[in-house]
């Protein structure tokens, strides 16, 4: 049996079509694939909680070491090497320019090394803590690590000495606490700003204008116009209106947080808006009817019966918003800022999680690696976003199913 | 001795829009009795029942002319408190429409818009409502659980709880059977000739069977119009219009 001309010229096309999806499907995974391969390396606890600035501290001991001889972990690598004497173990490693550097790779829950007197802050004590990395360290046996020997020398010269005259230590730096914060402080007090301006606006649209209203029909037309506005505009916006309006009302100087929280309110109003609205389109008339037949006011059938049901809606908005306020950063540049801070100040200049990859791809060394790691961070915080709002949504269609 | 008029119902003439739905409605509903509305879809007599607790207020476009006096008040005057009428003119829907919240809860849900904050005085309601309709012994045990997780008819029964549980004057019914079973359709019957004693009730309904078993007057509407209105007994046995001799023998409608 043979094919008709026909039949095989659609077998051509249909193989064609399904190819072309292929490919789409392919360069999605493949570009996925290639930003968790680049950053998967660096995800670490130390990068949420670490600074993104490398501190410097500057130490030293004085007094009875004692007799205590720390015991090696069996867990730790090959290459680290292990002053038992005090407890530390050392591992080598390279710095951003390349150079060889000693990195502190254990310490004992026991060891001094804990708790050192701060040279720089009189009364203040330093901690010795893994990924520190050594810089110089006199010891009082007048021997000197530099970090150009290796941590097999420096675990020697550890294990020598009784008392340590001078002690320099770095942190690795390079974490994303203060961004995480930004993000963390932004989500909050957008939310706090749009979610009653959006969820009352959606009220009134649905439940209190009448349908020939022209505030409403207005008020509709701009919400629709705002959803398509791209977001660089509200930024500049932000720039324009929002960071005099917080310089005059607070101590702010240029941008700063709550000028990038009004901005962000401002892009996720319409969101919460629409999904409100959709969440009190779906919820029966026969509610409102038999609340308004007790003899119940408009506000109260609204509050205690239509907003009450219309809750998984209205959380479903608030989850597509904390999507959004996480994923901005054209809006954000203009309205916060791109300086990376360690120290969040509301009135200060900081940077979201997207904001600060713009910033460390922007500058004259890029740090991919880095870039990477936080776009997973985000990528994966919108994946939970957004499977959960499918959760929520399924759990609204069920309960609006269950009616009668 | 005479019986007073809970509504008197004068002129009243009901448009949606540009089309006309009551004509020159004129009848009084007396205190204390059940009065049957019946007539074939779209006849106006569904609202009819709802211009009494001014429910047709929520759709737009309709107009009412005329009065509608309860208790020597007309409810359509521009400054009576609507809001009031509904907690006096109770109603209870063709759907069981119970809130999505626990059994208690629908039933306080009126007297907490009321201001009733009380826990002793609500419990007491709730219980009250739930034993003048028929369901306390069925549900007193799970008070706290969702009402939709009642059957058809227990919901029924607490949607007319609820309404009860505000002591209305009147209770206003559209058709409430239509959505039951037979056995639920019979208790709520039963339920209606217990309530009767102190509410005036107004029941639409679509069962002659069941206007004949259960009210006292009835009204039969045509095309937005009152045709006859008379004691039950007599529009069923001896009719005075062929109209109605039609529709409540089953030619028509």
């Amino acid at each position: 049996m043979k094919y008709s001309k026909r039949k095989k010229i659609d077998i051509f096309y249909q193989g064609i079509i399904t190819l072309i999806a292929l490919i789409g499907l392919f360069l999605l995974i493949a570009i996925f694939g290639y930003v968790f391969k680049q950053g998967s390396g660096l995800l670490s606890w130390d990068l949420l909680t670490s600074d993104y600035y490398a501190t410097t501290y500057d130490t030293y001991y004085i007094g009875d070491l004692g007799d205590t001889i720390y015991e090696r972990p069996s867990n730790l690598d090959d290459s680290v090497y292990f002053s038992s004497k005090w407890g530390i173990g050392l591992t080598s490693a390279l710095d951003n320019e390349g150079k060889p550097i000693i990195l502190v790779a254990y310490i004992d829950s026991e060891s001094p090394l804990n708790s050192l007197p701060d040279k720089n802050n009189e009364g203040e004590f330093v901690r010795i803590t893994e990924n520190q990395a050594l810089g110089k360290v006199i010891f009082s046996n007048y021997t000197i690590i530099l970090s150009s020997e290796g941590p097999e020398n420096a675990a020697n010269l550890f294990n020598q000495a009784n008392g340590i005259i001078d002690m320099i230590t770095t942190t690795s730096g390079k974490g994303i606490r203060g961004s995480i914060l930004t993000t963390l402080y932004l989500i909050i007090m957008t939310l706090v700003i749009a979610l009653p301006v959006g969820v009352f606006s959606a009220i009134y649209l649905h439940e209190f204008a009448s349908k020939k209203s022209k505030i409403a029909e207005g008020l509709r037309r701009l919400v629709e116009m705002l959803t398509g506005v791209p977001s660089i505009i509200f930024g500049l916006m932000g720039a324009a209106v929002f960071i005099p309006f917080t310089s005059t009302i607070t101590a702010a100087d240029g941008g700063n947080l709550i000028s990038g929280a009004l901005t962000l309110a401002v892009i996720v109003l319409p969101v919460i808006i629409t999904s409100t609205e959709e969440a009190l389109k779906v919820i029966p008339d026969d509610f409102r009817q038999a609340s308004l037949a007790l003899g119940a006011t408009k506000t109260q059938t609204t509050f205690k019966v239509v907003l009450k049901s219309a809750i998984p809606g209205i959380l479903s908005a608030v989850l597509l918003s904390v999507g959004r306020i996480i994923g901005e950063s054209a809006a954000l540049i203009y309205a916060v800022g791109t300086a990376i801070k360690d120290k969040v100040i509301l009135t200060e200049r900081s940077t979201s999680l997207a904001v600060h990859i713009w910033s460390i791809m922007a500058g004259e060394t890029p740090n991919f690696e880095l870039a990477s790691a936080i776009s997973i961070i985000i990528l994966m915080v919108v994946l939970i976003l957004n499977l959960l709002v499918k959760v929520v949504a399924k759990k609204l269609s069920y309960q609006g199913g269950k009616k009668t | 001795m005479k019986t007073e008029n809970a509504f008197q119902i004068k002129q009243l003439n009901l448009h949606y829009g540009a089309k006309q739905a009551l004509f020159d409605i004129a009848m009084d509903i007396p205190k204390n009795q059940v009065t049957a509305l019946i007539g074939p879809s779209g006849c106006g007599k569904s609202t009819l029942l709802r211009s009494l607790n001014r429910m047709n207020d929520l759709i737009e476009n309709c107009r009412v002319e005329g009065s509608v006096k309860y208790e020597d008040y007309d409810i359509y005057d521009q400054y009576y408190d609507v809001i009031n009428l509904r907690t006096k003119v109770g109603m209870v829907f063709q759907k069981p429409n119970p809130f999505p919240m626990s059994i208690f809860d629908n039933i306080a849900y009126g007297p907490r818009c009321q201001g009733i904050k009380d826990k002793k005085v609500l419990n007491e309601i709730v219980r009250k409502a739930l034993v003048n309709s028929a369901l306390y012994d069925e549900v007193k045990d799970r008070l706290k659980e969702a009402a939709t997780s009642l059957s058809g008819g227990q919901q029924q029964r607490l949607c007319i709880a609820r309404a009860i549980a505000m002591s209305p004057d009147v209770i206003l019914m559209d058709e409430p059977t239509s959505a039951l079973d037979p056995i639920a359709t019979a208790k709520i019957e039963e339920l209606i000739q217990e309530l009767k004693k102190d509410f005036t009730i107004v029941i639409v309904t679509h069962n002659m069977q069941q206007a004949a078993r259960i009210s006292d007057n009835t009204a039969f509407f045509l095309m937005g119009e009152l045709v006859e209105y008379d004691n039950t007994d007599l529009i069923f046995s001896q009719p005075r219009k062929k109209q109605t001799e039609d529709y409540i023998t089953g030619r028509f409608g």
